[in-house]
């Protein structure tokens, strides 16, 4: 359970970031595509995702922006911005080229 | 709302000390979660107070979000830092070249600094806005300098005024600074007990116009060096993401900086007056942190006091 906290310490930007791509969400929201689109193995500590989410706004990385909903409540959605994009891809890559390295490692050699 | 959760918010409030527009988008996008999950919590069967404990034990600490949020919005950016930084770079760059002698520059940077000071109180206090806030006390220090020259008989009825005047405008303005962050308050705070090392340094009162103007003169070096390190603590705290790192640079900087006033005006200044100055400038940077206590206590008890009713 520790190892996966520190795993997804590690790795929380590229995983919010990742959510976001194809469209805007709100905390919440991305609390939940996290927990679906992982089958539930990452089941973020709510109280992490905000602060997170603020330091990649405050570094260009996402934008947040309030929007009107028709209930009339507001809600603040996270858009992905091109600086963000770029990082991603990056982040991207080297996760591939580092799973495509472990995996030739990590499997048991057949005799 | 519950009163766990107004008092949940309170301490999130209270922890967060952003630019109040942040520190409202803040709150608002945290109680949007809180009213989401808490809708979300009830439809499993649970009472709202229920639902509303659930959540928040769920969230965390507030005053831990609070703090990260905090460290996540807290590095300025680099123009910001430069802007805060100006009006002291301007003052050195003044007594290097020794145009501090000449009273149209005085006044076009003092015109500068109102201006700035109005537009940054129109734009919501911006974090930038503060070193310029702490120049509109010069003409305070100014007036205190020519209360010297006033013959005996108006020097007592001009010095109590004058306390009364001079104390209710710093007053007000850490009161401003306060509201957002009181280690704010102690960075505008900081050329105080400077500007007043060098004042005794230079003793205005002492010998005529051209002795006085001959020290500054031979001091101008030094002085534009101490201007200048205050320019380098504002943006090194501009940039510096944790609360303590902050209020370890200023209390340092503080005691470098009236050092080397000590060290260049070889002996002008006693060491008592160098004593009391160093103390001062604990007592300066302390006062700020201990008026928001008061402040915030008073307006709670008033929110307390205005719910019961």
């Amino acid at each position: 359970m520790a190892q996966r906290k520190e795993l997804i310490k590690s790795s929380i930007d590229s995983l919010l970031l990742c959510v976001i791509e194809q469209q805007p969400m709100y905390g919440y929201e991305i609390i939940r595509e996290l927990k679906r689109r992982s089958e539930g193995y990452f089941e973020f500590k709510e109280g992490t995702l905000y602060p997170a989410l603020h330091r990649l706004e405050n570094a260009n990385l996402v934008a947040g922006k309030w929007e009107l909903l028709t209930n009339g409540r507001q809600r603040r959605y996270y858009h992905i911005t091109a600086q963000g994009r770029a990082r991603l891809e990056d982040e991207r890559n080297r996760w591939l080229n580092f799973l495509k390295a472990m995996n030739l490692i990590i499997q048991p050699v057949t005799p | 709302m519950t009163p766990v959760l107004s008092q949940y918010l309170e301490a999130l409030k209270d922890n967060l000390r952003l630019d109040p527009a942040e520190e409202l988008d803040v709150i608002n996008e945290l109680e949007t979660h809180i009213e989401d999950r808490v809708q979300e919590l009830k439809q499993t069967g649970l009472t709202e107070e229920e639902a509303t404990h659930t959540c928040l034990r769920l969230l965390g600490s507030a005053r831990v979000i609070a703090r990260q949020i905090y460290e996540a919005h807290s590095q300025r950016h680099w123009k910001q830092a430069i802007l805060a930084a100006t009006p002291h770079l301007v003052y050195g760059v003044l007594f290097a070249l020794n145009w501090w002698q000449y009273i149209g520059w005085g006044t076009v940077m003092l015109m500068v600094v109102l201006s700035i000071v109005l537009y940054g109180l129109w734009r919501g206090k911006p974090s930038s806005v503060f070193p310029w806030l702490g120049y509109t006390l010069l003409p305070v220090a100014v007036a205190g300098i020519l209360l010297l020259y006033l013959p005996r008989g108006w020097y007592w009825i001009a010095v109590p005024v004058y306390m009364f005047l001079a104390s209710w405008w710093v007053y007000s303005i850490i009161e401003q600074t306060i509201r957002t962050d009181w280690l704010f308050s102690s960075l505008m705070l900081l050329p105080v007990p400077i500007v007043t090392g060098w004042i005794l340094a230079i003793k205005p009162w002492t010998g005529n116009v051209p002795a006085i103007f001959g020290r500054i003169y031979d001091f101008a070096p030094a002085i534009a060096l101490s201007f200048l390190a205050l320019a380098l603590t504002i943006v090194a705290f501009l940039r510096i993401r944790q609360r303590w790192l902050r209020a370890t640079l200023l209390i340092l900087s503080g005691l470098l900086t009236l050092t080397m006033i000590a060290y260049y005006t070889q002996g002008r200044m006693s060491s008592p007056a160098f004593s009391i100055l160093v103390l001062a400038m604990l007592g300066l940077f302390l006062v700020p942190a201990f008026l928001e206590r008061r402040i915030r206590k008073g307006s709670r008890k008033f929110a307390e006091s205005v719910v019961s009713e």
